[in-house]
């Protein structure tokens, strides 16, 4: 990797002055502010960054092989792997696809509970980095109460869907199980002690001067290149481009809910991080329009039958997730396994984004783009 | 003098060693996927605290660390990094294998060709935590198991032999009557191991 002929001849021809060298660093793959085991190649020169190349693969977990050889029921739980953190909006995109195949007419019930369930894993997503984000600038209290907040939350989806973070809990057809008893009344717990705590967030971090210096004009990326390295989610909508799949494309019941979409303007991490805290309270809005009035029905429209096979055509079912748009392509072939499925996942557009802004800021201020990036390893290696 | 193996003083040696080192278990966090998350969870953040147990200082580096907690999916390209990592830490070290993954390949186990079947192929585990992620209770059940085996199992006259790797829970979707064989066979098996020259599993030996 290192052309040591390269750079030599390019220190000779530098002219006069104080000559320096510029060296190779490696971040990761084990690294606490990777968020994982992302490792990048950095080319530094003293302090500044100049180059960033990262180098994928050591969480490749070959899940689109594997689900060539599961039906669209199956290929599910695998996608709660991929990004862990939003996996109700991975489950439901994988829904989409295979309802599209199958043709599949659902109930007013099971939409509004599966955008209630991916609202409020999108809230403990963000909440999540919220308090990852303070750790990596060098404020311990947020990790602490991002995830008090965010353990309510896993708790109501641990009381439905039975587990914490692996909801596996939408499916094609519908819904894994019914609701509890209590989804309502502890939701509304929830919105209510959030409401109060996201306000004393906003005192806490957001209004802090350091935080301000670290994030602000750092990391800007302007619109175009955010268009043109295909970002999506807050990443894109930081930098102005106001492109929510739930506004432009609506599925589950986000037609008929009124919620903002944040939008940013300058694009560098400051926006990012505003929009997400944003995003928070307008999922916590989408939340109280629904939770009051659940309709009544059955929680599964589809029979269950032991097969299930794609008629021979491409399926294509996107989702916005906590980290933008995923897309899930399914290809069936008239057999019980697809041909060929592909993930169109979030975070590989936007880490490659860092490969055009971090160059010529500083090492530390990579770290702080880094973590308004918000990514998540597996979903990037898959 | 010689000091017979099962001296009065080795003993005390032993017991005190052993309680030092099970009770002040530095971790290093090798977080690879959704187990870290959970794993986090359980070691700083709010509701829960490993500190409890001793083992508050979760470190990045393994030069700093007795304890590998690796938590995720381990494919073939990180592999040789575990195992690096694992070599880098200074004796007596332990390993904690939490998530159905590190286990046996967890959900990745069929028609994967980058998954390791079980970090138990590179590296000697201690203990095994199930779950896909195990909650973070069963983390601290694991940690519990860990320092049980440690108080017993080690001797001075006999550095690094140590007793075979322990399942930290039972596996899930089991009958009561599934549960109560296997309590029961544990129980002989436990009142058969003796703590002091306990032969070490042949597996073992070999890979350490």
């Amino acid at each position: 990797m290192i052309e040591v002929g390269s750079l030599k001849a390019r220190m000779e021809s530098t002219p006069g002055g104080l000559k320096t060298e510029e060296y190779f660093v490696n971040m990761g793959p084990q690294h606490p502010s990777t968020h994982g085991v992302l490792r990048l190649v950095l080319k530094m020169d003293g302090e500044t960054v100049r180059e960033v190349i990262p180098v994928l693969g050591y969480i490749h977990r070959s899940i689109e092989k594997i689900a060539e050889h599961l039906n669209g029921r199956q290929i599910v739980h695998l996608t709660d792997r991929m990004d862990y953190l939003s996996s109700a909006m991975n489950n439901w995109a994988v829904s989409l696809a295979v309802e599209e195949a199958l043709q599949i007419e659902l109930n007013p019930r099971i939409e509004t509970i599966r955008t209630i369930v991916a609202e409020l894993e999108r809230i403990q997503s963000h909440l999540l980095w919220w308090g990852v984000l303070g750790i990596d600038l060098g404020a311990v209290t947020t990790f602490f109460y991002g995830f008090r907040d965010r353990e309510m939350i896993t708790d109501i989806l641990e009381e439905t869907t039975g587990a914490r973070l692996t909801l596996n809990y939408i499916q094609p057809g519908g819904l894994m199980f019914d609701i509890h008893p209590h989804f309502v009344k502890r939701v509304k717990e929830v919105l209510a002690h959030l409401k109060i705590k996201i306000c004393e967030y906003e005192t806490l971090l957001s209004e802090n001067v350091i935080l301000q210096n670290r994030l602000r004009n750092v990391g800007i990326l302007t619109s175009e290149k955010a268009i043109s390295m295909g970002s999506t989610g807050p990443v894109l909508r930081g930098s102005g481009v106001a492109l929510d799949l739930r506004k432009q494309k609506p599925y589950g019941v986000y037609g008929s809910v009124e919620f903002d979409v944040p939008v940013g303007s300058v694009g560098d991490s400051w926006d990012r991080y505003w929009v997400r805290v944003e995003e928070i309270r307008q999922s916590m809005r989408i939340i109280e329009q629904l939770i009051d009035n659940i309709p009544e029905g059955k929680f599964m429209v589809m029979k269950p039958a032991k097969k299930l096979t794609l008629p021979k055509k491409s399926y294509f079912g996107q989702v916005e997730t906590a980290r933008g748009i995923l897309g899930v392509y399914i290809q069936g072939c008239e057999k019980e396994e697809p041909h060929r499925v592909h993930f169109r996942s979030p975070n590989f557009n936007n880490l490659w984004v860092i490969t055009q802004i971090a160059p010529g800021g500083k090492m530390a201020d990579l770290v702080a783009t880094l973590s308004t990036l918000d990514l998540v390893i597996p979903d990037i290696d898959r | 003098m010689a000091v017979e193996e099962n001296s009065f003083l080795l003993t005390t040696v032993d017991a005190l060693v052993n309680w030092s080192r099970a009770n002040s278990l530095w971790p290093l966090a090798f977080g690879t996927s959704c187990c870290a998350i959970e794993m986090m969870m359980a070691s700083t953040a709010a509701r829960h605290d490993i500190a409890r147990f001793g083992a508050e200082v979760v470190r990045p580096s393994p030069r700093q660390a007795d304890l590998l907690i690796v938590a995720g999916t381990i494919v073939k390209r990180m592999a040789s990094r575990l195992k690096r990592l694992y070599e880098q830490m200074p004796e007596p070290r332990y390993v904690m294998a939490t998530g159905s993954c590190t286990i046996a390949g967890g959900p990745f186990y069929y028609n994967s060709y980058t998954t390791v079947r079980g970090i138990d192929e590179i590296i000697p585990v201690d203990v095994f935590v199930p779950g896909c992620p195990p909650r973070p209770e069963g983390l601290f059940y694991g940690l519990l198991v860990l320092q049980r085996m440690i108080k017993e199992g080690e001797s001075v006259a006999q550095p690094g032999v140590r007793r075979k790797p322990v399942m930290a829970a039972l596996p899930p979707a089991m009958t009561l009557k599934d549960i109560q064989k296997e309590i029961a066979a544990l129980l002989v098996e436990r009142s058969e191991v003796k703590t002091r020259g306990v032969s070490p599993n042949r597996i073992w030996e070999e890979r350490a």
